[in-house]
């Protein structure tokens, strides 16, 4: 089974050309980085994997579990398994934790051909994996993400993943707005959650994010494509004489 | 029939029409339409309204013995069914309840006049033919459920007075049950007196070929509370005017609704509190959502006047417009006397928010699902404080608007 094969992906926004000739293949249980300087197109690749329409693709495939993922909505890619962490996760007042939660995960199950979880088993699921991440019962009442501090969004995130149960999950600068303790927990959160099956794509600027996660590949991307492959060695050499060597 | 002609064959069938003070003012009002002509332009009162509806309509009333029954439930509910602007006579240890006599005519005539340059309270003046006067007494605590019924083709112009006594605390509910092809013109003056608290819901749910102009009048004393929710579903057209003055220090009000409009739908609402007395607080909200070709409009005034230092002040718009041919035009106002106040208001209007669909649907709910939940989660918390039965009337209602726009 192909899992993730980006090839030759062109994409767009209003005219301005941002993926250019992107490739790249994720195994099942890989976990790849990719690191890059501002606006060299990382969180437009985490976008466009996860269907937002405001990217135009211009050409090139994505075959996601065998199947063609650009002729996937946002919501039948979530099905599959796919799973977008947000840099920035949005307030929405008024729509309940634990029901949406619900709702997304039934919805995953629906697509399986799976019976749906019930109320019960499903708090006790949700209250089970807060604990794990330290969420407290009470901020699972609330709206989601409305208050939160910034290490509570990405926790969020995390809990949703870990919910959902995706195939692929991505991680768009989780790190940006993090100080080490909350990078700490968020960290655990993905190293927990780690296993044979499930793969990761972690977009960041940063070493530190790659230290506690352990990237089995780390990408340099330049210019809407990936300008050199390696392992951890490679986020060391960015870390100390940044992007200008590559 | 024209407006002149009702007016010339049903002059004699109004409530107080032997009354020769208010032959004159009728027949001044009745002039002064006529000599404006329905000037939309500089008046507020008929923003969105279709003119015809006003100059030419079939006036139609009659009294019919259809019983309107008062039935107290129990000790603290009581419904009271008024049939085509008339109730039954009624008075316990709680609440009196009558239809509008003669020696009620120096009330009318002294009514709060918030509306000197509405057209359609001139209307109601000139074509009054139904009131009812309510008396809640003192230290009441009640639970009133009051149902407009009005039958097919009937043109009702009510004017009610409403006194809630000293201490009070009630909920009163107002639920419009209009047949078909009715015109319904409906004044409220209240009074609330001092440590009276009243929760006041509004219910309009009616189909197209109905229209309610309902306008209120409310007069808070010191220490008072008035809040007043309006839910409109209705597919027929409907004017919400409400007004109210805080006469007495630490009275608090609020006004707020939540309108849904569709197809070719169109609702005009007005809300003005006036600021008389110190430490008051008054808070106006209004929200809707418009999809089709519906359009809304809202006004908002908050006046304070120059003794009513300590105010606090709040008037919120929110639209979301659910296509590109619906419109929703909201203008608030603030004029502000005194210097020792918290004031504020705000507006926005726009499509349903993109980011937010687009993060429900990467969590995998399909956009349908995506878009309920984010039109339920703009009025949820105005849904707060209601209780049980009331809840179940808007979710239902509410259900019905949201799988109206699966069938889109």
């Amino acid at each position: 089974m192909i899992f993730l094969n980006i090839n030759n992906l062109n994409v767009s926004i209003e005219g301005k050309k941002i993926l250019n000739d992107f490739n790249i293949q994720i195994n099942e249980g890989e976990v790849h980085a990719i690191m890059g300087p501002n606006g060299c197109g990382k969180s437009t690749l985490a976008n466009v994997l996860a269907g937002n329409e405001d990217y135009e693709i211009n050409s090139g495939k994505v075959i996601f579990k065998d199947e063609d993922l650009l002729d996937l909505n946002i919501e039948e890619r979530a099905q599959k398994g796919l799973f977008l962490a947000f840099q920035y996760p949005v307030e929405i007042p008024g729509v309940n934790i634990t029901p949406f939660l619900q709702a997304s995960i039934n919805s995953k199950l629906k697509n399986e051909k799976k019976p749906e979880i019930d109320n019960i088993s499903f708090a006790k699921l949700l209250k089970k994996n807060a604990e794990e991440l330290g969420i407290s019962i009470d901020m699972l009442k609330r709206s989601i993400n409305t208050g939160f501090s910034g290490g509570e969004k990405k926790r969020y995130e995390i809990l949703q993943m870990s919910i959902l149960n995706p195939a692929l999950s991505i991680f768009d600068e989780t790190d940006s707005g993090l100080d080490v303790d909350a990078l700490r927990v968020v960290t655990e959160g993905i190293n927990r959650f780690k296993d044979s099956k499930k793969s990761f794509l972690i977009i960041t600027h940063y070493q530190k994010l790659l230290d506690y996660i352990h990237p089995n590949y780390v990408h340099v991307m330049r210019e809407g494509r990936i300008i050199k492959s390696g392992d951890i060695s490679l986020a060391a050499e960015i870390e100390k004489s940044g992007y200008q060597n590559f | 029939m024209t407006f002149e002609n009702n007016f010339i064959n049903h002059s004699k069938d109004y409530i107080f029409s032997a009354n020769e003070t208010l032959a004159n003012q009728r027949e001044q009002s009745f002039r002064k339409i006529l000599k404006n002509n329905y000037d939309k332009k500089n008046n507020e009162s008929l923003k969105n309204i279709t003119i015809s509806d006003l100059s030419k309509f079939d006036y139609f009333y009659k009294y019919e013995n259809k019983a309107p029954k008062v039935s107290v439930l129990d000790s603290i509910n009581y419904e009271i069914r008024v049939v085509n602007g008339m109730c039954q006579n009624f008075e316990d240890d709680n609440i009196e309840i009558r239809n509008l006599q003669n020696y009620d005519f120096n009330s009318f005539l002294d009514q709060d006049n918030n509306n000197s340059d509405d057209i359609i309270i001139d209307l109601n003046k000139i074509f009054l033919n139904s009131g009812i006067f309510f008396n809640i007494k003192n230290d009441t605590k009640l639970n009133i459920r009051l149902i407009h019924d009005t039958s097919d083709n009937f043109t009702v112009f009510q004017n009610n007075f409403i006194n809630f006594k000293k201490n009070c605390e009630i909920n009163f509910e107002d639920h419009f049950n209009l047949s078909h092809n009715t015109i319904n013109n409906i004044n409220y003056n209240t009074k609330v007196e001092e440590c009276a608290v009243v929760k006041h819901n509004i219910f309009q749910d009616f189909s197209s070929s109905n229209k309610l102009y309902l306008t209120s009048n409310t007069v808070c004393k010191k220490n008072s509370s008035y809040n007043q929710n309006t839910y409109n579903f209705s597919k027929g057209f409907v004017r919400n005017f409400h007004n109210i003055s805080l006469n007495g220090e630490f009275a608090k009000a609020s006004l707020k609704g939540c309108f849904f409009l569709k197809d070719e739908n169109i609702c005009t609402n007005k809300t003005n509190i006036v600021h008389n007395a110190e430490h008051c607080i008054s808070d106006q909200t209004y929200k809707g959502i418009l999809n089709h070709n519906s359009k809304a409009n809202y006004y908002s005034n908050t006046f304070v006047s120059e003794n009513a230092q300590k105010t606090e002040g709040y008037q919120l718009s929110k639209g979301i417009l659910l296509t590109d041919h619906c419109s929703f035009f909201s203008k608030p106002e603030l004029r502000i006397f005194a210097d020792d106040v918290k004031c504020s208001h705000g507006s926005t209007i726009g499509p349903v928010d993109e980011t937010a669909l687009y993060y429900l649907r990467s969590r995998g709910i399909n956009k349908n699902e995506a878009m309920k939940m984010i039109i339920s989660s703009f009025i949820e918390e105005d849904l707060q404080n209601l209780d049980h039965q009331a809840r179940i009337i808007i979710s239902n209602n509410l259900t019905n608007f949201l799988n109206s726009l699966s069938d889109d």
